[in-house]
């Protein structure tokens, strides 16, 4: 029974044993009895909440029929059993119909003439039940609720507002007088009882009486201000000013320490959004590290912290702050500081320096959390001689915390051997310690993660991290983690001096794992024989691999007979070697795009329009923050070295961006697809990476332009900002004017922007159809925006009812050859060249006299032809001869590749003979004319 | 009136020693179901009311008789509700207005539909054409022939024309009603 295997994890006591759903149900028919038992009843309701909280779901039905039976009992007078029924209600009010019909009850409930426990819940049950629809009746009930001079029921009114703002934001955007009417009222004398939600079992509600003076109303009441107002970037900050001036020494307004914090995120929120505020709410912050309330101060350290570029200078107040903290007797405050230290020390180690040694006495404190967080920060802002004797110390207590924190440990270890390259050996020592620990699948993926990081950044280290992985893969109880040192030991093992140390290791695997496991020791075995010069190794790879055509799983024998024969047949480069990989977001949209389209069914998926990019860029795209971390750890001092060999390094610099690209192409993508009047264009061929600046930054309308390239037509995306904070544009088209009149482009589409408020960007399009396909043709247009501009209040944003035409010129965007052509990376230039033949060939020798040198005539070439450069060859390697070679795709999916040879002479510039081939001899012409 | 309420009183006191009964009130919005229970349990009668939203619930407390008072909304996304909330009452009470003659068609629409439901047979009805200080408004034979009581066969059926406003006929209506608990 499903019931018995809850009652396993959630270990419960004896008295719930023995009802479930379909007893609680029957039993619901004390419900309906006359008179009510409130006693009874009150007991089966909690039985309902604990289910509920079991996770226990109740059909619409079941849920609806126990709705209307507890509905009754809206007419006991017990006050204990009438709090039951409201949180039964809330829980069922997702699931049940009709809960709407107790809003009369509820209303009634929540009249000041009311006891205050049932009208503060009342209320909150009623934000539950009710809909848009119903608030304008509601409207007059909750504003005076949220004036109530009971916090309880002010509270319950001012939460219940803040989520329904969500569902009716007009409505409760008339409230804001009353909220803030509620942050400044006088607080209650500390005599002025208010009742606890929670009544004695029986008793009558008074016998319970407790003293609020928290003040809890105004952090809900700045909360709502705050969600009627973020959108209003002005309102917001004057809200921060009005509440930060008053929170002087003397009467401050806002008495909430948890008011005070959420100020202080608003602020923040102020100062991200506009910069030059930074300084004015700076001295805020500072001010609120002198407040008498820690909290508060936390909060403000904090802020302080996270500051972008902040100077140590600036940082130094909030430090401070943190520092003491580290010395008090809350184990919540210590815990706050030393976090909040620990994740400044990340991007400022110096900062936090000055605190080392109250880190230090942390180190044994009682509360691992803490421990672990000083020696983590510890390690950051530590120096070389320190880190053997942190290390030592951190041994002793790893068994003692938990997953979590030992993950945190291992990666502060793994950023540290970047930092202090020379220490390897006692973090990698201390590493492969850790590994024997006991610890769930996270804590060794962070282990192994930060084991590879070595072999990435510490050659010297190099080896012995490769051995301490093939041990760990000897008894590794996770798949994942061995196929993963597999696949690492493949790639790197090969171009170590002793190659066969680990062809052993590997093959073991093949004898004592997994299909999964043995599979990847095979790819890895494969890589061994292909890479490895030795004939010799060479030989014993072959053997083994032909051992492993007798395994019992499909794929593994697969992979050794594939690998087998692409050793036999020398066509290595093809298969293992290839360390190309399509850019797997643009891939995912073409097969989505194929996948829904019921036209192409027939047609086989055509993967050449795919681009292809190298391993490493698809690493760079994929990982971008976990590389970011790790450059930021090394603290700017040492750049990743390359890691050695051609294949490996191709294309690195100038390839960098395109990826990312495709990832905003594919954003495109989505954007364009959801344009009715572009559905029958077909798939997106290209995106401009960058949008096209049309006019200074600092001009009324801002204007950018990003061109998509369909099979047969092409877009022009026009984002338009408007900066005139009292006018509203309507109807904004983009008059596009070519400046030649016999080009073969026809607009097809004319989307304008229906309209443009202050500082909110809005897109127009303009379509283009080619009418002649085998035409690309080059042309400037010159663009005229047409609108009607409408004055408007800039407190309200209302328009006047009447506007005027006017027209604004923007610069020119230009159509080119570079357009209709996505760059592509492919692995190996030379076979593909050879392939290619010369049949489609065209070679022009010319004089680039526009580029003052190589490097610039290389980054021209780029721009002119839309391609993607090779094997790092972007980037010119000092000489006065220099030879760039080009993969691209052009559009129609012809591949498409140029080898720019180029000499550098003073006198005469630079010199180019360009060589182009495709598998298409009209394709070749018309690039070479995008240069001539 | 108030003496000929106690001498009625003590006579149910004399026969039982306490009753509490269950009644619901139902009938279309607007036709002055939550005024007749003010005016029942308070004696007062306010002209500017809300629609109620979903249900109301008042007890009422005549001598010894204790009267749970269900007032549902008369709003058309309520009115599916009504059955659930007449399932083993002691008497079902159906009001209209009997000056808007534009709504009887629907009232009589809706009685039907609510009385068919097999959960509320032999509970008996008691149909009050209220408003009837209004003019145009029907009296209880008009009221008996439009709204088709006549028709109305195993179960009991009475009709009363009232006036929450004036207090007309509220006390043979409490009547009717509290007998309705002895019967039990």
């Amino acid at each position: 029974m499903s019931f018995s295997k809850r009652d396993e994890d959630s270990g419960r006591i004896g008295y719930h044993h023995y009802f479930d759903k379909t007893t609680v149900l029957q039993e619901a028919r004390v419900f309906n009895e006359s008179p009510i038992n409130a006693r009874k009843c009150r007991a089966l309701l909690t039985k309902i909440l604990y289910l509920i909280s079991l996770g226990e779901t109740f059909g619409t039905t079941e849920a609806t029929e126990l709705f209307f039976s507890v509905t009754k009992l809206f007419q006991s007078k017990d006050s204990a059993l009438r709090q039951m029924v409201y949180l039964v209600i809330k829980e069922l009010s997702t699931v049940a119909e009709d809960v709407i019909m107790v809003t009369s009850s509820l209303m009634k409930d929540m009249q000041p003439t009311s006891e205050v426990m049932y009208r503060a819940n009342a209320i909150r049950v009623l934000r539950k039940i009710t809909d848009a629809s119903m608030l304008q009746g509601l409207e007059r009930f909750l504003k005076a609720a949220i004036v109530d001079k009971n916090a309880k029921v002010s509270s319950a009114a001012l939460v219940s507002s803040y989520h329904l703002y969500a569902i009716a934001r007009e409505v409760v955007k008339r409230w804001a007088n009353e909220a803030q009417e509620a942050i400044n009222a006088k607080p209650q004398s500390v005599v002025s009882a208010a009742s606890s939600y929670v009544t004695s079992f029986g008793n009558a509600p008074q016998a319970y009486t407790a003293v609020s003076n928290s003040n809890i109303v105004q952090y809900h009441a700045l909360g709502l201000l705050y969600a009627i107002r973020q959108k209003d970037r002005m309102a917001v900050s004057k809200l921060v000013q009005n509440y930060a001036a008053k929170s002087g020494l003397s009467g401050s307004v806002l008495r909430s320490p948890f008011a005070q914090c959420l100020l202080v995120r608003y602020a923040c929120k102020v100062m991200e959004e506009d910069p030059s505020s930074t300084r004015a709410v700076y001295e805020l912050l500072e001010g609120w590290l002198r407040h008498k309330s820690e909290m508060v101060n936390l909060e403000a350290a904090k802020a302080i912290c996270e500051m972008k570029d902040a100077t140590v200078k600036e940082l130094f107040p909030a430090v401070t702050t943190l520092q003491n903290f580290l010395s008090s007797g809350k184990p919540s405050i210590k815990f706050a500081a030393i976090r909040a230290l620990n994740k400044l020390a990340m991007s400022q180690p110096a900062a936090v320096a000055p605190c080392n040694i109250d880190m230090e006495n942390m180190i044994t404190d009682q509360n691992r959390s803490i421990s672990t967080f000083a020696i983590t920060t510890l390690l950051k802002t530590g120096n070389e001689a320190s880190v053997e004797r942190l290390m030592k110390q951190i041994s002793g207590f790893m068994s003692e915390i938990t997953d979590e924190s030992k993950v945190l440990v291992v990666e502060a270890v793994g950023s540290l051997c970047i930092k202090f390259p020379a220490k390897h050996h006692v973090m990698l020592s201390f590493l492969s310690g850790a590994l024997r620990d006991d610890g769930g699948y996270d804590f060794k993926r962070a282990v192994v993660e930060a084991i590879f990081n070595f072999v990435k950044y510490i050659p010297e280290s190099k080896e012995a991290a490769l051995s301490h992985l093939c041990e760990i893969i000897e008894d590794c109880e996770y798949s994942k983690l061995s196929v993963k040192i597999l696949h690492l030991l493949g790639v790197e093992g090969p171009k170590c001096p002793q190659p066969t140390k680990y062809i052993r290791y590997i093959y073991n695997r093949v004898i004592l794992e997994n299909a999964v496991v043995r599979g990847a020791a095979v790819s890895a075995l494969a890589k061994f024989g292909v890479n490895v010069e030795d004939e010799a190794v060479k030989q014993s790879v072959k053997v083994l691999l032909s051992r492993c055509l007798d395994d019992a799983d499909d794929e593994v024998r697969d992979r050794a007979t594939m690998y087998l024969n692409v050793i036999k047949s020398g066509d290595e480069k093809g298969y293992v070697k290839d360390d190309s990989t399509y850019a797997l977001a643009y891939l995912e949209r073409q097969l989505l795009n194929y996948v829904s389209n019921p036209e192409l069914a027939d047609t086989p998926f055509d993967l050449s329009t795919v681009p292809k990019i190298s391993r490493q860029e698809e690493q760079e795209s994929r990982g971008p923050l976990e590389q970011a971390g790790a450059i930021q750890s090394l603290g700017g001092r040492i750049s990743p070295p390359h890691s050695g060999t051609a294949s490996n390094g191709a294309g690195a610099r100038p390839a960098a961006s395109t990826t990312p690209s495709l990832d905003q192409q594919a954003v495109y993508a989505q954007k364009l697809a959801e344009v009715p009047e572009f559905a029958s264009f077909g798939p997106l061929f290209k995106s401009t990476a960058k949008p096209v600046e049309l006019t200074e930054s600092e001009t009324e309308y801002v204007v950018s332009c990003v061109k998509h390239v369909f099979a047969q037509h092409i877009v022009f995306q026009f984002n338009i900002k408007n900066t005139l904070n009292d006018s509203v544009l309507e109807d904004v088209n983009v008059l596009m004017t070519p400046d030649n009149d016999e080009v073969s482009l026809v607009e097809k589409v004319l989307i304008p922007a229906p309209q443009l408020v202050y500082d909110v960007p809005g897109i127009a399009y303009v379509a283009f159809e080619r009418t002649v396909l085998e035409d690309y043709p080059e042309c400037t247009f010159t663009n005229e925006l047409k609108f009607i501009v409408k004055d408007c209040d800039p407190q309200t944003g209302e328009p006047d009812e009447e506007g005027f035409e006017d027209d604004y010129q923007v610069e020119e965007v230009s159509l080119a050859i570079a357009d209709f052509v996505l760059p592509s990376y492919i692995p190996s230039f030379n076979k593909a060249w050879e392939d290619l033949g010369i049949d489609y060939e065209v070679v022009e020798t010319l004089a680039l006299t526009t580029s003052p040198g190589l490097q610039e005539a290389c980054r021209d070439l780029i721009a002119l032809l839309g391609m993607q450069a090779l094997e790092n060859s972007g980037t010119v390697q000092g000489s006065n001869v220099h030879t760039m070679i080009l993969s691209g795709i052009f559009i129609g999916g012809a591949q498409v590749l140029a080898r720019c040879r180029m000499t550098y002479d003073s006198a005469t510039g630079v010199t180019l003979q360009l060589a182009i081939r495709s598998t298409n001899g009209e394709v070749s012409q018309i690039l070479i004319g995008a240069i001539a | 009136m108030a003496s000929f309420f106690e001498s009625l009183l003590n006579w149910l006191r004399g026969l039982f020693f306490k009753t509490e009964m269950e009644l619901t009130l139902v009938g279309l919005q607007n036709s002055g179901k939550t005024t007749l229970v003010n005016v029942i349990a308070s004696g007062q009668f306010s002209e500017d009311m809300i629609p109620t939203v979903g249900f109301n619930m008042r007890k009422v407390t005549k001598g010894n008789v204790t009267m749970k008072l269900w007032d549902i909304g008369g709003q058309p996304r309520f009115r599916s509700m009504w059955e659930r909330y007449c399932r083993g009452v002691n008497a079902i009470v159906f009001v209209i207005d009997a000056a808007d003659h534009d709504k009887l068609d629907a009232a009589r629409t809706e009685l039907r539909n609510l009385l068919d439901k097999p959960q509320l047979a032999n509970i008996p009805v008691l149909v009050l054409g209220n408003k009837n200080d209004l003019p145009g408004a029907l009296t209880v034979e008009q009221i008996i022939e439009v709204m088709n009581l006549k028709q109305i066969a195993s179960r009991e059926v009475s009709c009363y024309s009232i006036s929450a406003k004036n207090q007309v006929n509220i006390d043979i209506t409490l009547q009717w009603l509290t007998k309705k608990g002895k019967g039990k």
